[in-house]
């Protein structure tokens, strides 16, 4: 398919050529930055809403029931879970799904799994540009679950208009929240579970421990998540917290300056490592171990008489006793 | 990874793991996850009882390679072949379907003639499964591609 089918499919919201111009984005390679290029006018309506906690605190059911409310008061949402590769294999099993799947059948909510490919952060590299397209779609809200991974999920800061952070009782509470940098983060605490017992404990514990940040209070709300319940109060927690942000308006030159960053790394890394193949294809390093040289003294000549700044023995071989 | 190699990449095969009729046998579809993901891919697995027009649409929004179906409760002729004829109807020619459970020899031909390969049953090497799976994903990718 060409780019302007592509371009002209996302901008009409055809959810079958978003999916593949997805994949193109996840290939991250020229073809993915074309399609960027060409849809960026289009982006910068959508609110994203970024979701993050521990493992099985419930955010992959939170967002089946907030797509569901928000689409009934007529917004176009759509999702984007984010899991974690398998170290050894980078294979990844996209669990996420399972738990929305009859909300997004029913309502027909586009919803995309993606593995983080390694990254650290808690999103993909590739996140940033499939909400790009997200957005070029019509969204009114994008909604992001990211890996779960705690302390290290914090890209989402970066990212999202409005962080949640989603915890549940019994697991240690408020003072695993303050422990894993989770209280740094929320723009809204949410205690889902609200059924089980201990939960007011938990909520009064976060309650507790939130404080103001850059003029604005987290909010505290408590779900529960199997009936639906606490969402009227989640809903307009996040509907003050996108008035707050509009009116500050500093979040999105934060994020954009995130974005020139990543990209930035990105030219940089693909340069670095052409170089690194280069110096590898170089290097005669059976010569080296025949002259039995510790293996930092040859990487340095190595790097050195690539670089132009062998000059003789400037490189320290050998320490002789 | 591996230096100098080109980092604009190459993804993973996409597969979708579905058991599209009511079947609570649902162990060996855990296994074939955890194989697939050990062999590098990004699986998904669509939970139990999803309808044939659900296991379609995740499909199509997750743009998979390859769709897995398992059923070992004999349903497979009339579940399976209704996956594919959703496919067609949707015109969706870039993802491949491949069966297996519990699949009387009988009706192995007939799976194949309407697209649906492999169709392997309980003792297939798991290797054979992957190295199958693979097959016909990166078949599915080049159609994607053209
Ligand atoms: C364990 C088992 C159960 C367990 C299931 C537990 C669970 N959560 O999975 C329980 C006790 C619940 C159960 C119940 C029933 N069972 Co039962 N069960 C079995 C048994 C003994 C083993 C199945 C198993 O788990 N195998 C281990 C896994 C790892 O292997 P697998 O599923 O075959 O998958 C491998 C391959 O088949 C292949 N594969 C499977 N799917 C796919 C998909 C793709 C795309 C590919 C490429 C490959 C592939 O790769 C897998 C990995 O190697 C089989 C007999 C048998 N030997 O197969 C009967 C069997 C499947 N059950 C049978 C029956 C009849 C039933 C019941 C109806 C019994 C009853 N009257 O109550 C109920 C129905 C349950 C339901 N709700 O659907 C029959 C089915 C007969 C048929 N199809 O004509 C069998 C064949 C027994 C028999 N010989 O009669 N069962
Ligand atoms: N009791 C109870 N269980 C819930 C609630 N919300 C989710 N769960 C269950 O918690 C488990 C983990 O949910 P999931 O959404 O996958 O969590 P995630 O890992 O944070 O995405 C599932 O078994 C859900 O059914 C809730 O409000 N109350
Ligand atoms: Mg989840």
């Amino acid at each position: 398919m060409d780019t302007l089918s592509i371009v002209r499919g996302i901008t009409a919201g055809d959810q079958r050529i978003v999916a593949r111009a997805i994949s193109i984005i996840e290939e991250d390679n020229d073809r993915s930055y074309e399609i960027i290029r060409s849809i960026y006018g289009m982006t910068g309506h959508a609110h994203i809403i970024g979701i993050t906690g521990p493992p099985g605190v419930g955010k992959s059911t939170m967002i089946g029931v907030l797509s569901r409310k928000l689409t009934e008061m007529g917004k176009k949402v759509s999702i984007l879970a984010v899991d974690a590769s398998s170290p050894f294999s980078g294979g990844t099993i996209l669990g996420n799904r399972i738990r929305m799947q009859d909300t997004l059948s029913r309502y027909g909510i586009y919803m995309r799994s993606v593995s983080n490919r390694g990254m650290t952060g808690g999103l993909s590299r590739s996140t940033w540009n499939i909400v790009k397209v997200l957005d070029a779609a019509g969204s009114d809200f994008i909604i992001i679950e990211t890996v779960g991974a705690g302390q290290s999920d914090i890209d989402i800061v970066y990212l999202a208009d409005t962080v949640i952070v989603t915890l549940a009782p019994g697991l240690g509470d408020s003072i695993q929240a303050i422990k894993s940098g989770m209280m740094e983060i929320g723009d809204i605490f949410v205690i889902n579970k609200m059924d089980r017992e201990d939960s007011f404990f938990a909520l009064k514990d976060i309650m507790d421990n939130v404080y103001e940040r850059n003029g604005w209070m987290p909010r505290v709300v408590g779900t529960n998540s199997l009936k639906g319940e606490g969402y009227d109060d989640l809903i307009r927690a996040i509907d003050d917290h996108r008035t707050f942000s509009v009116a500050h308006g500093g979040k999105r030159r934060i994020r954009y300056r995130e974005e020139v960053r990543l990209a930035l790394s990105r030219i940089v890394e693909r340069h670095v490592w052409k170089e690194f193949g280069k110096l590898l294809e170089s290097g005669e390093m059976d010569s080296y171990y025949d002259e039995h040289l510790d293996p930092n003294t040859v990487a340095t000549e190595i790097f050195a008489q690539n670089n132009g700044l062998s000059q003789g023995n400037s490189v320290e071989r050998r320490v002789e006793f | 990874m591996e230096a100098g190699k080109n980092l604009s990449s190459s993804r993973p095969i996409k597969v979708l793991l579905a058991k599209p009729a009511i079947d609570g046998h649902d162990r060996g579809i855990f296994v074939l996850a955890r194989a697939l993901r050990d062999a590098g891919m990004d699986v998904i697995y669509a939970g139990l009882l999803p309808t044939p027009e659900q296991v379609v649409d995740i499909a199509i929004s997750e743009d998979v390679d390859v769709i897995g179906l398992s059923l070992l409760n004999g349903a497979h002729m009339t579940a399976f072949k209704k996956v594919v004829d959703l496919l067609k109807e949707r015109g969706v020619e870039d993802i491949a379907v491949v069966g297996g459970g519990i699949i009387p020899d009988d009706d192995k031909p007939k799976l194949e003639a309407i697209g649906v390969t492999g169709n392997y049953g309980p003792g297939t090497p798991l290797s054979t499964i992957i190295e199958h799976i693979r097959k016909r994903g990166e078949e599915a990718r080049k159609k994607k591609e053209m």
